[in-house]
């Protein structure tokens, strides 16, 4: 097949498949309602009701809002460390510089499947065993963060440098030294980095546990919304952005001083 | 200590390849003799890193044998033979997040308590060893120090003091000098020396020709995966070995 014969079929592939995905995107967005105008406009309509609600904000809960806002980040925190425990040797075991697939891939499959389950869902679990309140949220945001931290800590252990692991397990230590002396310190950074992160992402989660009475900031969201309270849940809104601006803050600070420059090259002689 | 003059490390009619069009290694043999430093040079690609590499037992030749101390290299020998035959390779593999100390100390890990060992409980003693260690190697005052705020000469002298705290039988270095200015590479090839000196047998790949004319005692020279020249060094002059690599 000439050049010019083999660029003119191959263009032809690339409008047919951008057109298939145009006709699936329209399927699509006919299939979910978007696009059915009179839907639409009752859209725009409820949501300038919906914005007009908002303003202004009401700060008169505001102290009750804060207690739950509290509360939301100690679910968040405590999720967050309960997680993090339970994930590092779980990370450890699912290692492949560690241990081989026999034990690596039925931990895989088990961090794959705690993940698998949304954390809502796992709020309404806890909810049932333990009862109301931010017990609740607390387990769910655990067992959350344990699928998640696992998978993305033993993903930092497969990218420590294998040389420096080979050194280190060449001295004839054990798989435990091993992980104490070369993966760990190695991958001190990523964990580091990680668990900020999920902290983060864990105060925005847990904000919403209180929706199936898991406990926090949540429960008072959906109460306003129900009781169509829209000004006082602005308050709740922006108290939450403002939360969640200060632990950004608080966890770049965090990034500042605790990152080592590992990486950095040798200062010159 | 008087040097023991006895082989530490014999390989023989060595073949290994990565693929199978082309083999790294073509029937390379090798004695490496207590006491002694054996430069094994030869250009980039010539086989140097994956001969060491055979030697220590992290790959295993396809023909061929590695005796390490009368020993039969393999995988299920490894273990054992591990702690006396101490690695370093060519980025140093030393721990950038740990202290200087921690890394020389995770030279001792193969015969030291493991549980104890994992909350840093180490025997005094060898904590007075790696100590003793850095002293000589003239980084003692950096023991606390972390890797990475270290220069390249010091973070060398970290990988050769972790090795020696192994109490290795048999030393490899590859082209663990090969970044560093030559003053620094003197520096560190003349405490090499003095390991050799207690006994310790040294094998280090290198391609700088310098540094064999004047520390090696025995020099091996591989091109393209073969040995072309095999001799003790004094016997070569620098534009011997220059066209043994380039013949």
């Amino acid at each position: 097949m000439t050049g010019g014969r083999r660029a003119r079929r191959s263009g032809w592939v690339h409008r047919l498949v951008a057109l298939t995905l145009i006709a699936l995107l329209i399927v699509t967005l006919r299939n979910v309602g978007l696009l059915d105008p009179e839907r639409l406009v009752r859209a725009v309509r409820n949501l300038t009701i919906f914005a007009a609600g908002l303003f202004p904000p009401d700060p008169s809960t505001l102290p009750t809002l804060s207690g739950a806002m509290l509360e939301t980040i100690q679910i968040a925190f405590a999720g967050t460390a309960i997680g993090f425990a339970l994930a590092l040797p779980l990370a450890l075991l699912a290692c492949p510089l560690l241990f081989g697939p026999a034990i690596t891939a039925p931990v895989k499959l088990l961090l794959a499947l705690v993940r698998t389950v949304p954390a809502l869902f796992w709020a309404i679990v806890f909810v049932v065993a333990v009862g109301l309140g931010p017990a609740a949220g607390t387990l769910a945001v655990a067992l959350y963060s344990l699928g998640y931290l696992g998978k993305l800590l033993y993903e930092t252990f497969e990218g420590v440098d294998p040389e420096v692991v080979e050194a280190v397990r060449s001295v004839g230590c054990s798989r435990a030294q091993l992980a104490r002396y070369a993966l760990l310190p190695e991958a001190a950074n990523g964990i580091l980095a990680l668990l900020l992160f999920m902290f983060e992402y864990n105060v925005r989660a847990s904000s919403i546990m209180g929706f199936v009475g898991a406990g926090g900031i949540g429960f008072y969201l959906l109460g306003y919304i129900q009781l169509l309270r829209y000004d006082l849940l602005l308050s709740g809104l922006l108290l939450t952005l403002v939360v969640v601006i200060v632990i950004d803050r608080l966890s770049a600070l965090a990034r500042r001083m605790f990152l080592i420059p590992v990486g950095s090259p040798a200062p010159a002689e | 200590m008087t040097a023991d003059r006895r082989a530490a490390l014999e390989a023989s009619d060595l073949w290994f390849s990565y693929s199978a069009e082309r083999p790294v290694l073509r029937g390379v043999s090798l004695t490496a003799k207590a006491g002694e430093i054996t430069a094994l040079l030869g250009v980039s690609g010539s086989g140097k890193t994956t001969l060491l590499k055979l030697c220590k037992g992290l790959l295993a030749p396809q023909r061929g044998t590695v005796r390490v101390l009368a020993e039969t290299v393999g995988m299920a020998r490894r273990g054992r033979l591990d702690p006396c035959v101490a690695y370093i390779p060519q980025h140093l593999g030393i721990v950038r997040n740990l202290s200087v100390l921690d890394n020389v100390l995770t030279g001792a890990l193969g015969r030291v308590a493991e549980l104890p060992s994992l909350v840093r409980r180490l025997p005094a003693p060898e904590l007075r060893r790696a100590q003793q260690l850095l002293q000589r190697l003239g980084i003692g005052h950096k023991a606390d120090d972390k890797v990475y705020a270290l220069s390249g000469g010091e973070r060398q002298r970290v990988a050769i003091a972790r090795a020696l705290m192994q109490e290795p039988r048999l030393l490899l270095a590859d082209e663990f000098v090969s970044q560093l200015d030559v003053l620094t590479s003197r520096d560190i090839l003349t405490a090499v020396r003095g390991i050799a000196g207690d006994g310790v047998a040294v094998v280090v790949a290198t391609h700088e020709m310098e540094l064999v004319d004047r520390y090696a005692d025995a020099v091996i020279v591989l091109r393209d995966g073969e040995k072309v020249l095999d001799r003790r060094a004094q016997a070569e002059s620098i534009a011997d070995l220059a066209l043994a690599l380039r013949r």
